[in-house]
């Protein structure tokens, strides 16, 4: 019996540690990449928030600008909360360039030209997309007394994430290339007492996604 | 041996100290979900318009709030305060969009003690709207506002009159409770405003013919003086 409930735990614990499964796909096609990297200019990565029915979650931006500094730290990844505050008010949604285009009459005004010298922008990467959930099955029962508390069931739900990033060459004020990245997963949470979520990493896989395929093009080491 | 009497009125004993707490945390619990709108709001990065400009915020938009009652029993009702925050946005913004910014002492007007400028700007909220995912299928939080502005002279003579909009939204985030995400949204829309503000103020018809009038009249060539109109 003692070993019976030592092994309850344990049972938890190894498939609380384990995660969902999530199938991933990334595109990519890039041009004039550095071939000795950036140097000590830096890149910034921004999120798309034009659509009305969702919005590029600034965790996965977060998530990608860390991915890219942690593997390189010559990289130097501006924060996207750093740099629309100091650019304010023309990274807003209603006043962002569309178009690498747009830059040009961006810097017609003097101190946006100045702050974008002192920034050493040489990238800016537009991510925009979104992580939703698809479908959602089974249901849960939970109670309390006084004896104590547990719950009983079993539910699944799926995620879908679809995210693209479109690099922009600020000297050249070009289009440089386009990641695409779309991942898809199914998280099982059964409750025997204690509900034991199994979690596909979908967001978190399609950031490594497109932060790998970033690093390869930004990087001299990858 | 003395023993001393204390009275202790019946709402004191612990019971019925307990009975109160609970039902004053039951009818905290039936109360508005209140937001106090609270952000930071970043100066606007650009070249100063040549103008002294007053600011007058009358009482309601200074102590702006929108109350949206329940609907039905498995709603609730919501009070969101957005006075604080809109007059922190907008003295940041006007402070740095002209050369001088001054708050005036009185109502544009006649008579009224008011340091001199060139216009003063009463904005006013003319409605505010919001939506949470639990009223629409769509998973994020919105603000929608209508501002209108009035751009007058010191004496109260108005100079333009027009109306703008902002928005903002949120989408919807593990562990983000309902009243931080309607105030990161509100912080958003008040961004917004400040983004439309700045960026159109010179494209609204009146201001524009306004700026252009002061333009011409600066360049007018002054009057010679005495000295320079002298003879033979």
């Amino acid at each position: 019996m003692n070993r019976f409930l030592l092994r309850v735990p344990l049972m938890c614990c190894a498939l609380a540690v384990g995660s969902g499964c999530v199938t991933s796909t990334v595109d990519e096609m890039t041009f004039n990449e550095p071939a000795e990297g950036i140097g000590d200019a830096s890149v910034v990565i921004l999120g798309r928030r034009h659509a009305s029915d969702y919005e590029t979650e600034p965790d996965f931006i977060e998530c990608v600008g860390d991915h890219i500094a942690s593997r390189d730290k010559s990289i130097n990844v501006i924060g996207e909360l750093e740099f629309i505050n100091a650019l304010y008010p023309w990274f807003e949604p209603r006043t962002a360039p569309l178009r690498p285009e747009d830059i040009d009459r961006l810097l017609l005004q003097e101190p946006v030209a100045e702050k974008m010298a002192e920034l050493k922008t040489e990238y800016m990467i537009w991510i925009d997309g979104s992580t939703v959930r698809t479908d959602s099955a089974g249901s849960m029962t939970c109670g309390i007394g006084p004896g104590g508390a547990g719950c009983f069931g079993f539910g699944t739900w799926g995620n879908d994430a679809n995210y693209e990033a479109t690099i922009w060459d600020f000297t050249d004020k070009a289009e440089v290339g386009r990641i695409n990245t779309s991942a898809s997963g199914q998280s099982y949470m059964p409750a025997v007492v204690v509900p034991i979520p199994i979690i596909a990493p979908v967001q978190g896989t399609a950031c490594d996604g497109i932060g790998d395929q970033l690093l390869e093009f930004l990087s001299s080491e990858f | 041996m003395s023993r001393s009497m204390i009275s202790v009125p019946d709402y004191c004993r612990p019971a019925a100290l307990a009975g109160i707490l609970v039902a004053l945390a039951v009818m905290a619990g039936c109360g508005p979900t209140k937001v106090v709108v609270e952000g930071n709001f970043p100066p606007p990065l650009m070249e100063p318009l040549p103008l002294s400009l007053g600011v007058w915020y009358v009482e309601d938009f200074a102590n702006h709030e929108f109350f949206d009652e329940a609907k039905g029993r498995s709603e609730s009702s919501w009070l969101v305060q957005t006075g604080a925050a809109q007059v922190q946005m907008w003295d940041t913004l006007l402070g740095s969009m002209f050369e001088n910014f001054v708050h005036m002492k009185g109502p544009p007007g006649p008579g009224q003690m008011n340091p001199v400028v060139n216009a003063v700007l009463i904005p006013h909220v003319d409605e505010l709207q919001y939506t949470i995912p639990t009223q629409t299928n769509v998973k994020v939080y919105e603000i929608w506002m209508r501002y209108r502005f009035e751009l007058v002279k010191v004496n109260g003579e108005p100079i333009a009159e027009w109306t703008m909009s902002a928005y903002g939204k949120t989408p919807t985030a593990f562990l983000q409770s309902d009243q931080a995400a309607v105030n990161l949204a509100a912080v958003v829309a008040l961004r917004d405003a400040g983004a439309n503000f700045a960026t159109g103020f010179n494209r609204v018809p009146e201001v524009q013919q306004w700026l252009q009038a002061r333009q011409q009249q600066e360049r007018k060539p002054q009057a010679p003086r005495l000295e320079e109109v002298s003879t033979p």
